[in-house]
């Protein structure tokens, strides 16, 4: 079950990869969020049931609820256009994709010979949602895309997270809700501000050297 | 003791609520940054375990505390005319700040110092923009998100070393020196790397330093001094306690090598920007990712040169801090921040003319810097290990960035300003008294 959750979250990957719209990469966001919330069920049982509640609601909520609604709400409300504007062709970006899988289940590969605790699938899945978030921040201009890379970059360090310990340890929670924390900071603070002081949140005028 | 050092500084936010005027609030934060430094004192007379630290984490501290207490004396009665609610909030973002940092250095699980890391990131995003304009809020974007993805990949990096160990993991340092022989090995130098680019985001090292020029010129300038001189230290601090698991890794060579080329890559960047920067407070910025990567050459050039590094932490914070004080009298002065709207500082406010010549002095390591030893033990330990072609590279891009500053400089301070001004002494006493600070060090060299 878990595997097919975690090929699940590898196909939304590739999604992301030939999908142009906003709209549809938080879709992608909501559909990682419960994804990762079903493994959490299905990986976390056996600690206590405090923090097991915990960590499953809070990946529920904050991943799948609260964040994509609201990044769609600031897209609403700010009238940006609702194309990502890549700077690089969904071609290339479907193939660069497929060769970070390729790359990121080698290095399972070659580290499950060292460590017996690692599930080969979930580490190559989870590396290549990272390298996807920070592709994503790269290849866009718009400062909500870049959002939505971090976001992504966020669920595959969660999932290494859940691959790299049977269990969780306390510090992985909260590492990831002060993710979370940070990630409606950022929201909160800069998006709304920005588009105030801007005339519009494309991010060039904010990437000059000098 | 230490329920002081984290105790007093929950009792003032929860005052600077009751605060009614500017001055109050920057009594608070001088009592606190009081607090800090005496607590620093007491701990480096009575040894680091009266605050449960252990020797590297007191040095940092050490550092931090004095920087503030210097930024504190600055700042007293200098804002009186911004207003009270956006000062209360500053004042207190700075408190939680500095916290935050000493924190850092008390922490010896690399995941609390990884959290706390993250909050210094927070705390000082609010600081940066204080002055609410556009150019302010671009730099804490950029500041908020490069550090955050950087911060991202130091987790990965941690999440590696609980892969690398066998059952029950642990992120205590302590415990991970212990086991260092049964880590794996494949899982130690991808932990290190993650994390060295994770935290090494925040110190600003080449290639992801490019969010640093833009934050510690747009802050205001004690807040610059204390980004410069006490975070990049504080964010320095998990990769040296990682160059030190390393080295029990038997994994030096790898380590040595990685700081070794990021170091000079980082020197390289800046040599490139300060030639071309027409602000002065990016140079100044720029030169402090010039030092990081002077720091991480040390580190990188065996046994012999962590001395060196360390000397050079010590020396680069003092003058730099220094350094950033002065630029703000300088602003306050010629309300701009661009070197071709300032010319005869030395006519304009003697003082601040003077300290900025001794701080380029000295940031060049002219003695009685402490830079200046510093910089002679790296070439030795180049020299020692054979290490020619980085030792030329390292001195040819350290001639070249004496030039740059120097030449800005200059043309700052000299020529003819008929309109001489006054500052209030605290600005002069401040930057003063951490470059006579620096200047002793260099002449009696303290034992670490």
């Amino acid at each position: 079950m878990i595997e097919i959750l975690v090929i699940s979250f590898g196909l939304s990957l590739l999604f992301a990869s030939v999908t142009n719209m906003l709209k549809s990469l938080i879709r992608i966001l909501v559909m990682q969020g419960l994804i990762l919330f079903l493994i959490t069920v299905l990986k976390t049982t056996h600690i206590n049931w405090l923090s097991f509640s915990f960590i499953a609601l809070e990946t529920l909520i904050f991943k799948a609820i609260i964040i994509p609604w609201f990044i769609m709400d600031t897209i609403k409300k700010s009238n940006t256009r609702r194309e990502t504007e890549p700077s690089v062709s969904n071609f290339f970006s479907l193939a660069l994709m497929s060769l970070i899988f390729v790359f990121g289940f080698g290095l399972a590969m070659l580290s499950g010979r060292w460590s017996t605790k690692l599930f080969p699938l979930e580490f190559g899945v989870a590396f290549a949602a990272m390298i996807k978030g920070i592709f994503i921040i790269i290849a866009n201009k718009k400062l909500i895309s870049h959002l939505i890379g971090y976001l992504i970059l966020e669920n595959g360090i969660f999932l290494l997270a859940l691959s790299a310990g049977s269990h969780l340890p306390y510090i992985v929670n909260l590492g990831v809700s002060l993710d979370i924390l940070i990630s409606i900071l950022l929201a909160v603070l800069f998006i709304n501000r920005i588009k105030s002081t801007f005339d519009d949140a494309d991010s060039p005028g904010l990437l000059k050297e000098d | 003791m230490f329920w002081i050092l984290f105790g007093f500084p929950l009792v003032c936010l929860f005052l600077c609520f009751a605060i009614k005027s500017n001055k109050q609030l920057d009594m608070l934060v001088f009592a606190h940054s009081i607090l800090t430094l005496s607590v620093a004192i007491l701990a480096y007379i009575k040894g680091a375990q009266i605050i449960r630290m252990d020797d590297l984490g007191l040095f940092v501290f050490i550092i931090t505390s004095v920087l503030y207490f210097a930024v504190a004396l600055y700042r007293f009665g200098g804002e009186a005319h911004k207003e009270l609610k956006a000062y209360r909030i500053h004042s207190m973002f700075l408190i939680i700040f500095v916290s935050a940092m000493t924190a850092v250095s008390l922490s010896r699980d690399l995941g609390l110092i990884w959290i706390f890391v993250e909050a210094t990131t927070l705390a000082s995003a609010m600081l940066i923009t204080f002055d609410h304009n556009k150019s302010s809020l671009e730099a804490a974007w950029k500041y908020l998100f490069i550090c955050s993805v950087g911060i991202a990949l130091a987790f990965v990096g941690i999440l590696m070393l609980v892969i690398a160990q066998n059952d029950p993991a642990s992120l205590h340092l302590g415990v991970l020196m212990q086991k260092a022989p049964e880590l794996s090995p494949f899982w130690v130098k991808m932990s290190f790397v993650f994390m060295l680019v994770g935290f090494g985001t925040k110190i600003g090292l080449a290639p992801l330093h490019f969010w640093l020029p833009d934050a510690h010129s747009e802050a205001p300038a004690p807040i610059s001094a204390l980004l410069s001189g006490a975070l990049l230290n504080t964010a320095l601090l998990p990769i040296l306690r990682m160059g030190k698991l390393m080295r029990q890794c038997q994994l030096e060579h790898i380590s040595n090598t990685v700081f070794q080329i990021i170091g000079l890559l980082s020197i390289f960047v800046a040599t490139v920007f300060i030639l071309k920067t027409k602000n002065f407070k990016r140079l100044l910025a720029y030169s402090s990712i010039e030092n990081m990567g002077i720091i991480l050459l040390a580190f990188g050039s065996g046994a012999f040169a962590h001395y060196a590094g360390y000397l050079h932490i010590l020396g680069h914070s003092l003058i730099k801090a220094a350094f950033f004080l002065t630029a703000g009298n300088i602003i306050s002065l010629y309300h701009s921040k661009y070197h071709k709207d300032v010319c005869g500082l030395l006519m304009k406010h003697t003082p601040s003319g003077w300290i900025w010549l001794i701080a380029f002095a000295m940031i060049i390591g002219i003695p009685p810097s402490p830079l200046f030893i510093s910089e002679f033990m790296i070439a030795a330990a180049l020299l020692k290990s054979g290490s020619y072609i980085q030792l030329c590279l390292l001195f040819g891009m350290l001639i070249i960035i004496a030039y740059g500053i120097g030449k800005i400089s200059f043309k700052m301070c000299l020529g003819s300003d008929v309109s001489a001004q006054k500052l209030s002494p605290q600005k002069v006493i401040a930057p003063a008294w951490l470059l006579i600070m620096a200047a002793i060090l260099g002449l009696w060299l303290p034992q670490f």
